[in-house]
This record gives C-alpha cells, structure tokens and sequence, in this order.
C-alpha cells in the first residue's frame, strides 16, 4: 500500500484541475466560483516582494503569509503537494531518465535559487519588482492561459466544425457543438501573438525536468527558496530508525535531498514521501517531532550584523522610489487597458500573468514583446488590429491580482480614456481623393459614445457626396473599435494612439 | 505503467507540433472555400395576407405585435406546422433595451410564441453583432426573452455559409451568407427603427446585413445595390418593423437615453419594401431620401406613393 503516494498524487492533480479551472473560467460572465488570480493571494513571492517594491499592502496578503507559517510548520508541502507547475514537473520527470548529483555538485546547484531570491529581494527594496520573471505560478499561470487553454479550445472547435462540415453533421452534433460554444469552449477562440516564446520557457522547464528530476524546483524557483528558509524551523520531519545504509531512497529522492550518509536537508524535502516507499527496511517515517530549544549565546554574530547593515542601509535607499523611477523611462508607448497606473508604475506592479488578456472579451489585450521597452515584455498591450476595449466591459479590472489594473466601476469605465484616435487622410477611403473616394463610415457608426466622438461631413468631391470622418478629442476614449472595424487595408486608415496622462496617481483620467 | 522513452515522447510530440503546423496552413490557405457551396437564393412564397401592411399602436411591444400579425391573417399564413423558422432582430449592439439600439425583446419573443402556436418545429433566432456577441445577447434582453418563449438562441460561425448567386450582375455575388439565414421554411425579419449615418434609416433591408459573412465595412461601398441584392436572395416571408422606441440620432449605436422616441408602434408586412416606405415616412423622412428605397424603385418593388395599398392603422 503505498497510500501517501496516491494521496500526494490526488493533491496535486487536484490543484491543477483546479488552477486549470480558475484559469478556464477566467472569462466573460465571470461566474467561476472562485474568483480568478485567486491563487496568487497564496503566493508569498508575489504577494510580499510586490508589497515591499510598490510600499503598500496587496489586499489578500495575510493568505499568503499563512502560507510561511503552515511552511514554517509542515515544511514544504507547496511544492510537492499543491504547486502546480511541480506537478507537471513531475509528470515530465516520468519521462526522463533518473540521474543522481553527488552532494557538492548537488550543494551547488541548490545555491543559485537563493542567489535569484536575494537578488529579487534586493530589487523590491529598490522599488523594483522583478519576481515575476520566476515566479513558478506566473509562469504555469501564462502558459496555460496564453498557450493551452487557445490551443485546447482552438482544437476542439477545429474538429468539430470540419467534421461538421465534411460530414454534413448539421443536425443534433452541429446542436451539441453550439452549446459547447456558447458555454465550455467560449465564442471566441483566442490567438495571442508571440505566445510561442511564452510556450517555450514552459517547454525548457519541461526538457530540463526530464533530464533532471525536479531541476527547476532545485535549482532556479525562487518561490522554492523562500519556502526552504521558512521550513528550516518545520517540525514535521523524516526519521530513519536503525537504517541499514542500503542507499535505495538517495537515486529516488526527487529533489536531492538526501546526502550519501543517507541524513537529509531539511529544506530541500519537498514530502514527496518517495523514500518512505523506497525503502526496503521499511524504516524511513516522517513525523513530528518537538521542537528542541536551543540554547542562544547572547549578542549578535558577525553576520548577523552585517544583514542588519545591509538592511538598514537598503531601507534607506528605499526612501527614494521617485528617485529610481524618474530616471526609468516615461513615456509610454503602448496603449495600455483601461485605467492601468502610470507607465513606471505599472511595469512594476504587473506580474504578466495573463489573467487581463486571457479574460479579454475581445482578444485585444495581447502580451507586448519589445513594443513597451524591454522591461515590458508580456504586458497587456491593447492591439486593435486584433480587439477592441469592449465599451461597458470592465473585466480586466476585476481579474488583475496586484491592482496594477484597478477594478472600476461600469460609471467609471465608460469615462476612462485609454487613448486617442487618429485618422490617416492618406488611407481614409472618403479622405482619398478621385476615384477611390467612397461612402464608408464604419468608423462612426461603430463608436460607442452616446455623442459619437467621430462625426461626419458631407463634403462634395467631384460632383459626389461624401461623408469624411473627423474626431472630436474631447469625447474619444480611445477604445479602439473604429480602429477594429476599419475596413482600409493592410494598413487601418484609423487608429488609437496612447495619451501620455500626466497628473495624479494613475491613469484615470476622465473626460469631462 | 509503460514507461515511453524520452526518444518517443519527443518523437510524438514532434508530431503533434507538426500536424498542428500543417492543419493551420491549410485553414490558412482557404481550404475551408472547398466547403462552401453555392446558393441562389431562397425560393419566393406567394403569401396573400388580409392587409398589405398593418401599423398597431399600444402601450405593451407583446400585445401590439400579435394583434398585427393577426391582423395580417395570424402567424399560420406564414409558418406552416412543423417548419422550421428563422426570426432574426437587431442584436447588433451591447445596448440595454431602453437604448433602441436593438429589437425590442418583447416583439421577438411573441414572434417565437406564435411561431410554436402555428406548429412550428424549431425556431431559430440569431445575428451577427457588432459588439461581442456574449455581451449584446445579454444586454439586449433578447437571448433571454427568445429562450423563454422556446426559441435556439446562438451565435452564427464565420465557417458556416453558402456563396451567394444571382440571376443578374450583382456586387454580393459569391458574397458569405450565413447557412442558418437560409436552411428554413419561414424568415422573419424583425428589425428596429433607427437612425443610421449611412443609410439615413435602418430598417428591413438594413436588417439583413445581419445575414451576411465577409467585411461589414466592405459592404459600405455601394451599400444600396447591396442590400436590395441581398433583400432578394433571402426574400423574408414577413417583416416586423419594431418602432416601440424609435433612436432618432447618433444611431445606430444609440446611448444617450435623450434620444429615444417613444412611439409605440410595430409595422408588419408580408413585403419588405413596402414596410420600409411606411417605416421612413412614420419616422419622419422622406423615403425618396434613403438610397435603400429608391434602389427599390428602381427595380419596380415597390413605389413611393402607398395610397393604392391596403394599410391598415390599429390601436390596442
């Protein structure tokens, strides 16, 4: 009976049904039962580096500090029972073969992620937040929303509609697909661009797990590192009684944790319970066991002082956060989603999760490469070409887990600008002169503003009556449907360009 | 457990990766043309009607609409006992009901009340909106409305259309119209009366936009020729105009509340044009103003002056 096993799997193929979940229903009407980017709140990486980088308080950051104390108790349970990029990590370790690091080689290695979570740390304090690069939810997060959950749905409607077609299945299964459509799979199958670099930094932690079991939790994730410092103190603990040295459990112990005299490092067990199971003495336990107290010499250590040094003196470089983001750049070259804080800011407060983008009712919002600057890599950018900002939307507010989008109201919404249109007389079809001059006004009717923040006048060209489009600036919100529906091609004729907003805290400005 | 080898995992996923790449080419390439298959329109039906049109005004969008069908000879004039029927409104936009940017709720869904009494099979309500589809369903109260009445409420797939041929030289030839618009007995056309940049009006020619695949912006450009084209592929059995709230400007997306009328009425008419002459002048223009309808004219469908037809003028 190797019950802790089948129970351990069952933890972990149920967070992932259910990360997969939260992520599958992160999409218009919103009615998942549990509300998106929820995870995150449990995601100490996140929640406190984001916290101690923006100065302020994340709302949810309490779940995520239960997390340390749980750790700080049970040890690292995340990441062999809950985490969901583990999971499919070991699921990848199934298809390599096993190879076993001596203890230097495996000393060394295990550094380099505390090497990673320092150096975060160090950023945070200098009002930089640079975590997400690394962090294993985000990844796990942006993957399955920008690469799986698009390729699954696109697969599924794919088959359908060419069985349907080639069959001429138009009765009961052309029914059943349509309900699929309006309810599991979602109207829109979704396409996001360069999602193939977003795949492959998932497919390298893949590969790498199958040539090294476990190597990203080992040696690079930097949520790993934190929970190892916190489960330096756990209690619950592996115990071997009269071991006869076998050496069994050493090659099967997924994460190096076992030395070549068979003790273990605490803070590198993941409680797998893999050597519970190898063992053929059938001595190895895992049990609590009460905390010795050791005896404290007075006074602090040489490296406790000079941490203390360090801190102090970070802390006093963090007094200059406006100091540090005036010398980043300003000027903001994307156009951003609805209300998003002040460009610097928010390329610090976005973790690129994908959450906005996957639950963007149009597809607009697509994760930038370069186009925002290099440290605006997979930031929600809004592409009209693609998608429009659906005009009383206001979902992407309401699923970005760090505020780095706030939630708005609908009243709110329907005032925030997000940029600016602007006509192109050379491509305009009515703009063009001679014979290309024709009646269009897609543009118009599509615009949203109850006032229309493009108007028409009729102009005579040639003995011919022609509506040509002007923008009224005043009223634009830069949402981008005109740019969407414009029918000049390959260029559009009509596009929304961002607005610098230079008052107050955010981008919130309103239009009068 | 079968152990695959890392060599095989590789090997297949390779594969996968590869018939992925090469079934995007293809539906990259237009293969999905190869399915398409030609149409010449839906066929004519004689339906002689008690009146040629009826205009009923009344406080209730339901009561209204049933008492000019009924009026017209009632719905089994038009739907035969175990047809198959397409009622399609205005769900063009993410607007609540009171905007006018959409049909009234109300009227569709005794439209599909009446359907089902005069034995329908199946009713099929759909249109191919502006905004996102999810959204105007649902704002629009009609996906809601028809649902209850017993209607299949769903969105039209890009993928699913016939290529449009005509007798004539027409600029909608080979044109996408939408498979579901023509695979019925009976096609009710429920527009909502409002204004419209281009058009002047929208109406019951305007409405069958909805019908139609391809680039909406595209057919803008010679928009009249192509709308009485398409007015004559699909030949709606009926036309309900809905004019219980009436958008008088910035149409067709509508939003300020201080530009809907309310004036209570619904048009219906076996004849699509003549519904739209009487839509025009009872919003307060001159038909002859609208290219739609001298486009209609032209062709002999229908003339400005109805006073030699039988209209008739309730109040419920």
């Amino acid at each position: 009976m190797r019950k802790l096993l089948v129970v351990r799997r069952l933890s972990q193929l149920c967070f992932l049904g259910l990360f997969v979940y939260i992520l599958w229903s992160t999409t218009y009407p919103l009615k998942g039962i549990l509300p998106s980017g929820i995870f995150f709140k449990f995601d100490p990486l996140i929640m406190i580096l984001t916290s101690i980088s923006e100065r302020l308080l994340l709302s949810g950051i309490i779940f995520s500090i239960l997390m340390l104390g749980l750790t700080a108790v049970w040890g690292r349970f995340f990441c062999g029972w809950v985490c969901p990029l583990g999971t499919v990590i070991d699921i990848a370790g199934v298809f390599g073969k096993p190879k076993v690091l001596s203890d230097v080689q495996n000393q060394k290695a295990r550094k380099l992620k505390f090497l990673i979570l320092g150096i975060g740390t160090i950023l945070a304090i200098c009002s930089i937040q640079a975590v997400w690069i690394l962090d294993p939810l985000v990844i796990i997060a942006r993957f399955i929303s920008l690469n799986l959950i698009p390729a699954l749905t696109g697969m599924i409607d794919g088959l359908f509609s060419w069985m349907i077609r080639i069959f001429h299945l138009y009765g009961p299964v052309y029914d059943l697909y349509r309900g699929l459509k309006s309810s599991l799979l979602g109207v829109k199958i979704y396409y996001f661009s360069h999602s193939l670099i977003i795949l492959s930094l998932f497919l390298a932690i893949f590969i790498a797990a199958m040539k090294l079991k476990r190597s990203w939790c080992r040696v690079v994730c930097p949520l790993g590192a934190l929970y190892a410092l916190f489960s330096k103190t756990a209690l619950f603990k592996r115990s071997v009684e009269k071991c006869v040295n076998c050496g069994m459990c050493r090659p099967e112990c997924r994460m190096g944790a076992i030395k070549e005299d068979i003790s273990y490092v605490k803070s590198e067990c993941v409680l797998c319970m893999d050597c519970v199971y190898s063992c053929p003495a059938n001595v190895t336990r895992f049990s609590f066991v009460k905390p010795k107290l050791e005896e404290k010499s007075g006074g602090i250590t040489r490296r406790q002082f000079l941490a203390l040094g360090f801190v102090s003196a970070m802390a006093a470089v963090s007094g200059c956060k406006d100091e540090v983001l005036a010398s980043r750049p300003k000027r903001q070259r994307v156009v951003r989603p609805p209300a998003a804080l002040k460009e610097e800011e928010f390329l610090d407060r976005c973790i690129r999760c994908g959450n906005c983008m996957k639950v963007c009712i149009t597809n607009g919002l697509q994760p930038a490469l370069f186009q925002a600057g290099l440290s605006g890599i997979w930031t929600p950018q809004l592409v009209p070409e693609i998608g429009y900002c659906e005009y009383h939307c206001t979902l992407c507010g309401n699923v970005c887990p760090t505020g780095a989008i706030p939630k708005l109201s609908l009243e709110e919404k329907l005032k925030t600008r997000l940029g600016l249109a602007r006509i192109d007389r050379k491509l305009c079809l009515p703009w063009k002169k001679g014979k290309d001059c024709k009646e269009c006004i897609v543009c118009e009717e599509h615009c949203p503003i109850g006032n229309k923040a493009i108007k028409l006048k009729k102009v005579n060209v040639d003995g011919k009556i022609v509506s040509r489009p002007y923008i009224n600036e005043r009223l634009c919100i830069g949402c981008g449907i005109c740019q969407t529906k414009c029918p000049a091609r390959p260029e559009r004729a009509i596009k929304v360009y961002p607005v610098m907003v230079d008052h107050g805290n955010s981008n919130k400005e309103t239009i009068k | 457990m079968e152990k695959i080898s890392r060599r095989k995992f590789l090997k297949l996923a390779g594969y996968g990766c590869g018939s992925l790449f090469l079934l995007q080419l293809f539906s990259r390439l237009g293969l999905s043309q190869l399915f398409a298959s030609e149409f010449n329109g839906r066929a004519r039906r004689q339906i002689q009607t008690d009146h040629d049109l009826v205009a009923v005004k009344g406080e209730d969008p339901k009561i209204i609409t049933r008492k000019a069908i009924d009026a017209l000879g009632g719905m089994s004039k038009f739907v035969k006992p175990g047809a198959t029927v397409v009622v399609k409104p205005n769900i063009g936009w993410d607007r609540a009901p009171e905007y006018a940017a959409n049909t009234n709720p109300g009227v569709v869904a005794v439209l599909v009340e009446m359907c089902f009494e005069a034995g329908a099979k199946r009713v099929n309500v759909f249109d191919n909106p502006c905004n996102s589809g999810e959204r105007t369903y649902e704002s629009s109260g009609i996906r809601e409305a028809a649902q209850k009445a017993g209607a299949q409420v769903y969105f039209v797939d890009t993928w699913n259309y016939v290529k449009a041929v005509f007798e004539y030289d027409s600029p909608m030839k080979g044109w996408p119209i939408f498979r579901d618009a023509i695979e019925c007995d009976t096609f009710i056309n429920v527009p909502v009366l409002k204004h419209h940049g281009l058009t002047g009006l929208t109406m019951g020619m305007k409405n069958l936009m909805g019908v139609c695949g391809g680039s909406r912006g595209l057919m803008h450009f010679d928009n009249a020729r192509k709308l009485a084209d398409v007015a004559d592929f699909i030949k709606p059995e009926l036309t309900v105009i809905d004019a219980f709230r009436v958008l008088t400007r910035n149409g067709p997306t509508g939003g300020n509340l201080a530009d809907v009328k309310l004036t209570q009425t619904v048009i219906a008419s076996a004849d699509i044009a003549l519904a739209d002459v009487y839509a025009a002048r009872f919003a307060g223009k001159d038909p002859g103003s609208i290219s739609v309808i001298t486009e209609a004219v032209k062709r002999g469908l229908v003339s400005l002056d109805y006073s030699n037809k039988d209209i008739l003028e309730l109040t419920a």
